[in-house]
């Protein structure tokens, strides 16, 4: 068995090393939709094929995950060789400089290929060049229930109230005349064009305290509250299903949904219909995908993915995808081609992009996006007027910016804490050392438990130490967009910013409630259920099992599809509500109260399981003849349970219990699925998601680790403190 | 006697239909998997959509009784009705067999580690009060007071120093580090149940201290040995986050990293996505079954004179 584990082992470290040498790797990180990526293979397979000395390795991951995991690589020096993306991305990657300028690289011939769009530039340098142009938002209808796509927006509010239908007569709307989601700025800033106003001014700084902006937040609200042609809650998922299953006329989704529209819907594309206030079209965002090449790569390594690179965008490869996808070329000679021209979709489609915007792609964007999401929710969700949003969107922006864009250079702190940070490591050292022969003679006398300890403790210690030094360091430090290449110690500025921040409070009173509320109702579920099923029962295994499968689901999934359950006018939950008890339904997302308690419920069906099965364990080491002792002195149930369960339970439910609260608190996926990244308005966060939402949306890593810091360190006194209160440590015996 | 009958049935009616509602959810994701049209959501309770021929004598695009219907194929049936296909393409198209092999390897020696360094460190934290005991204990919880993303970077930098980005041996590290604290926790509170006379006795019957912990402790542990096992286990099936960073090859996705591949911002293959998610559970039901009846301990008080 040993040697035969070993030879695993083995093989697990020699298998990556076993491809290569004479062939060159090229590894290319994307985002591609699903169908996209069987093109991008196929299309890399041949080229292969001519190639034999090339093997390209395709990796997908999600937008912000590709972004996040390639900004760790090339951190760490490596990466992948080409990395292929929306063009927004540029914009930070320029900054931190882990991608490389290509004018030099290529020929000024070869930019000139393509539309003007498509050759990304930012600080007078060339970063990307796209393959595609588009991702560009559009009404698209149901030709079954839409003849003719309206032409402004007074036609839209006719048709789309026509549309809105309450079939059954059962009060409730069965078919909408538009959805889309709308709570999402994106979907939302083609509306800004409509009303003659734009995101940005003319120099890239935030223009969102524009009458333009308050008469668009008015306008969607009118369609929702007004004319009741959209749903109350309905976000991407939810507005897709209803298109798709015929409940909704018409939607406002990008050129990227056609392909799953396809075969499914006979559906139509039009411009979002003009503003018939000003007559104006509303533009929506347009951009490029393309490709840019790692800061890392050099030499001959460099000039092969120069050449795959040009291949991937040439004229041929574009028109490849085109026929297969429908997707719009950005070579010039590909848009004149016949395959482009002939094809319907394309043709308005590109009517379309002419009323469009390009996506700004500098960096400070997020900041924007974020302001502009959190007032413009707060319209909708009723407790903002518009001219107060679009103030406070306005103000709040300008302020992420100077955050974002802060550089602390190092002081006389920065040299005083380095000081104070060797002086700890020496002490500590010196106390380790002083401890020594303690620690030999103890060895000595109790060699069992320290050969059993130790190889568990040293396995631990090995993987987290550096990650915590790091993390210190990091915390201390000036760490952020605009340093990322050359950050320094600067010692507690990020500490004292964190506890100057009211909002830091409220969403550390909300952890605590969200741990107490998740655990309390772990552990009496789990106990309660445990003591249930371990009584002879029929059916018993199959009960049993069924109750542990919300831990066997994953997480992520079964997040999502709570969400789905709290939507308020489809989801299970209400439906219940409304059907079987009478009660009114609930706004479960867009309240923050109610998001809240939707994330708390969804945590409590996830984690109960798990308690049940240590209970279920820990009711094995009762001896019976405890019970039937109680029961001869004319115990009832309740007293034994009292008294003779639960204190027995105590040694194997502790452990769950302080563990179970150190996780809870530091549960970032069900917060952050169930409420969409803390909608609404950013008020549905506990500290972790505050941490990912606040600190890395907006690059600043040394706020982050400080807060991270914080974190452990209440978590680290809550912990201590229960330990010591109820002697989880200690045994029974 | 009668009233002991009443209460079962009572009893049972009650979990079985706490268990109908706990597992709406999750029937709730299988019936995504069946849908035909790629779609996350429903609108109704039911999870099983019929093909169901309908009735439109007036031609007007509504079933005769004023719902609408979609009848793209003109085969006379209402389009979205549930069908096996995305677990066939699955199955077929995908490489979900070759993440379920590597998941099964990667679980299966995270579970191993995990047992055996669990039981004999929780063993020496229950029965010996060692120098370094009490920091030992607070330095394992100690571990897992991190918030995950925190940790991300730092794992990757000190992986990626020692070469072990895109291998196993990195994933497994991390993973049976991560789950060891609340296993070794878990079998020393499991350890403190059991009382030392019951060592003492078999010492006094001639076994080494090593033997009495082999041939008596660990047999009486069994319920804590599923619990470790079981909680390892799920710790690296279903892990994605520090996956995502360590694997980056496709051939060697574990099934979460698999299962992701199918989500895009706006364009998820939901069909897919949930088809994977209800297999995924399958082996976690299995094993849980398959281990449950090592959830009865051989521990009787009795045996041993107080």
């Amino acid at each position: 068995m040993y040697t035969y584990l070993k030879k695993i082992v083995l093989l697990f470290i020699v298998s990556p090393f076993l491809l290569a040498d004479s062939i060159t790797t090229i590894n290319i990180w994307h985002q591609m939709l699903y169908e996209n990526r069987k093109v991008l293979r196929d299309v890399c397979d041949k080229y292969e094929k001519n190639n034999p000395e090339i093997n390209i390795n395709l990796t997908y991951r999600e937008t912000e995950e590709l972004r996040s995991s390639y900004q760790a690589a090339a951190m760490g020096g490596s990466g992948p060789e080409l990395i292929y993306g929306p063009s927004d991305q540029v914009g930070p990657f320029s900054v931190m400089g882990i991608i490389q300028p290509l004018d030099k690289l290529f020929s000024k011939k070869y930019f000139n290929q393509f539309v003007e769009n498509a050759v990304v530039r930012s600080m007078g340098k060339v970063w990307m060049v796209g393959d595609v142009v588009g991702n560009h938002l559009m009404l698209i209808y149901n030709k079954d229930l839409v003849r003719y796509p309206p032409k402004n927006t007074n036609e839209l509010i006719r048709i789309g109230k026509e549309l809105t239908l309450d079939i059954n007569g059962n009060g409730k709307i069965d078919q909408y005349g538009l959805v889309w989601n709308f709570t999402e700025p994106f979907f939302y800033v083609p509306w800004l064009g409509g009303f003659g106003e734009w995101l940005l001014t003319e120099n890239e700084t935030p223009n969102l305290n524009t009458k333009g902006n308050k008469k668009g937040f008015r306008f969607i609200k009118s369609l929702r509250d007004e004319h009741k042609i959209i749903p109350k809650e309905c976000d991407y998922e939810i507005a897709n299903a209803m298109f798709k299953t015929g409940r909704a006329a018409m939607i406002i989704n990008g050129d990227w949904s056609w392909g799953d529209y396809q075969g499914v819907v006979d559906f139509g594309i039009a411009r979002i219909p003009k503003v018939s206030e000003t007559g104006l079209w509303p533009s929506p965002l347009v951009s490029t995908k393309g490709y840019s090449i790692n800061a890392n790569i050099k030499g001959s390594q460099l000039d092969q993915t120069i050449k795959l690179m040009k291949h991937l965008t040439s004229e041929e490869i574009q028109l490849y995808f085109t026929t297969k996808l429908n997707s719009q070329p950005s070579s010039k000679d590909a848009l004149n081609s016949s395959i482009v021209k002939n094809n319907k979709l394309l043709k308005e489609s590109s009517h379309i992009i002419e009323v469009g915007r390009p996506m700004p792609i500098i960096p400070e964007m997020r900041a924007i996006w974020d302001a502009l999401r959190d007032q413009y929710q707060a319209v909708l969700g009723g407790t903002v007027s518009a001219q107060d949003a679009a103030k406070k969107a306005q103000e709040n922006a300008l302020k992420q910016i100077k955050v974002m864009n802060e550089k602390i250079e190092p002081g006389i702190q920065g040299n005083i804490i380095k000081i104070i940070i060797f002086a700890l490591i020496f002490g500590l050292i010196f106390i380790i050392g002083k401890q020594v022969p303690d620690f030999i003679s103890d060895y000595k006398k109790n060699k069992i438990a320290y050969i059993f300890f130790a190889p568990a403790l040293l396995a631990i210690a090995a993987v987290i130490i550096f990650p915590f030094v790091y993390n210190i360091v990091i915390s201390l430090s000036n760490y952020s967009l605009r340093t990322f290449n050359d950050w320094d110690i600067i010692g507690l500025y990020h500490y004292i910013k964190v506890f100057g921040d009211s909002n830091f409070y409220l969403v550390l009173i909300k952890t605590f409630i969200w741990t107490a509320l998740n655990i309390i109702f772990h552990v009496s579920i789990g106990i309660f259920l445990a003591v249930l099923i371990n009584q002879t029962l029929p059916a018993k295994p199959i009960i049993r099992t069924l109750l542990i499968i919300p831990w066997a689901i994953p997480q992520y999934i079964a997040a999502l599809s709570w969400r789905g359950m709290f939507n308020q006018e489809y989801g299970a939950i209400n439906i219940a509500l409304v059907k079987y008890f009478n009660l009114p339904a609930v706004e479960w997302l867009s309240q923050p109260f109610e998001a809240f308690t939707a994330c708390i419920l969804t945590n409590i069906w996830l984690g109960f399981p798990f308690m049940m099965v240590i209970a279920l364990g820990g009711l094995q080491s009762i001896p019976q003849d405890l019970y039937e002792a109680a029961r001869v002195d004319g115990a009832n149930r309740w007293q034994q349970f009292k008294s003779i369960t639960l204190p027995l339970l105590k040694p194997v439910m502790l452990p769950a219990i302080v563990l179970g609260t150190v996780w809870t608190f530091n549960n970032i996926n069900v917060m952050w699925l169930v409420s969409n990244g803390g909608e609404p308005s950013n008020q549905t966060h506990i500290l972790v998601s505050f941490v990912y939402k606040a600190a890395f949306n907006l690059y600043r890593y040394g706020y982050a680790a400080a807060l991270s810091m914080i974190i452990f360190l209440i978590l680290f006194g809550l912990v201590s403190y229960f330990i010591k209160r109820t002697r989880a440590t200690e045994g029974v015996y | 006697m009668k009233g002991a009958q009443v209460e079962k049935i009572v009893l049972f009616l009650f979990l079985s239909i706490f268990s109908i509602a706990t597992i709406y959810p999750v029937l709730n994701i299988i019936s995504v998997s069946m849908r035909t049209d790629n779609a996350f959501h429903t609108r109704s309770l039911s999870i099983i959509q019929y093909e169901e021929p309908f009735t439109d004598t007036n031609n007007n695009n509504l079933f005769d009784d004023g719902e609408s219907f979609i009848d793209k194929n003109k085969n006379g049936k209402w389009d979205s009705g549930s069908s096996l296909k995305s677990y066939f393409e699955l199955f077929l198209e995908t490489d979900f067999l070759l993440w379920v092999k590597n998941s099964i390897i990667v679980s299966f020696i995270v579970t191993i580690t995990g047992v055996v360094f669990a039981s004999t460190a929780g063993y020496a934290l229950s029965r010996y009060k060692f120098k370094g005991r009490e920091f030992g204990m607070t330095a394992l919880l100690t571990t897992q007071m991190f918030p995950a993303t925190m940790l991300l970077l730092p794992f990757f930098i000190l992986l990626s120093y020692f070469g072990l980005i895109n291998s196993y041996i990195g994933l497994v590290v991390i993973y049976s580090s991560t789950a060891l604290p609340f296993c070794i926790w878990q079998m020393k509170g499991y350890y403190d149940t059991i009382p030392p006379s019951i060592e003492e006795s078999a010492r006094l019957d001639g076994c080494t201290r090593f033997q009495a912990f082999y041939k008596i402790i660990l047999p009486l542990s069994s319920p804590a040995l599923v619990i470790t096992s079981l909680f390892s286990f799920m710790a690296s099936w279903s892990e994605y986050v520090v996956a995502a960073i360590i694997l980056q090859d496709p051939k060697m996705y574990t099934l979460p990293l698999g299962l992701k591949s199918f989500q895009a911002s706006l364009s998820t293959q939901w069909g897919m996505y949930a088809a994977a998610a209800v297999v995924v559970s399958i082996p976690v039901a299995i094993l849980f079954v398959s281990l449950s009846r090592f959830l009865v301990s051989g521990l009787t008080m009795g045996s041993v004179k107080q």
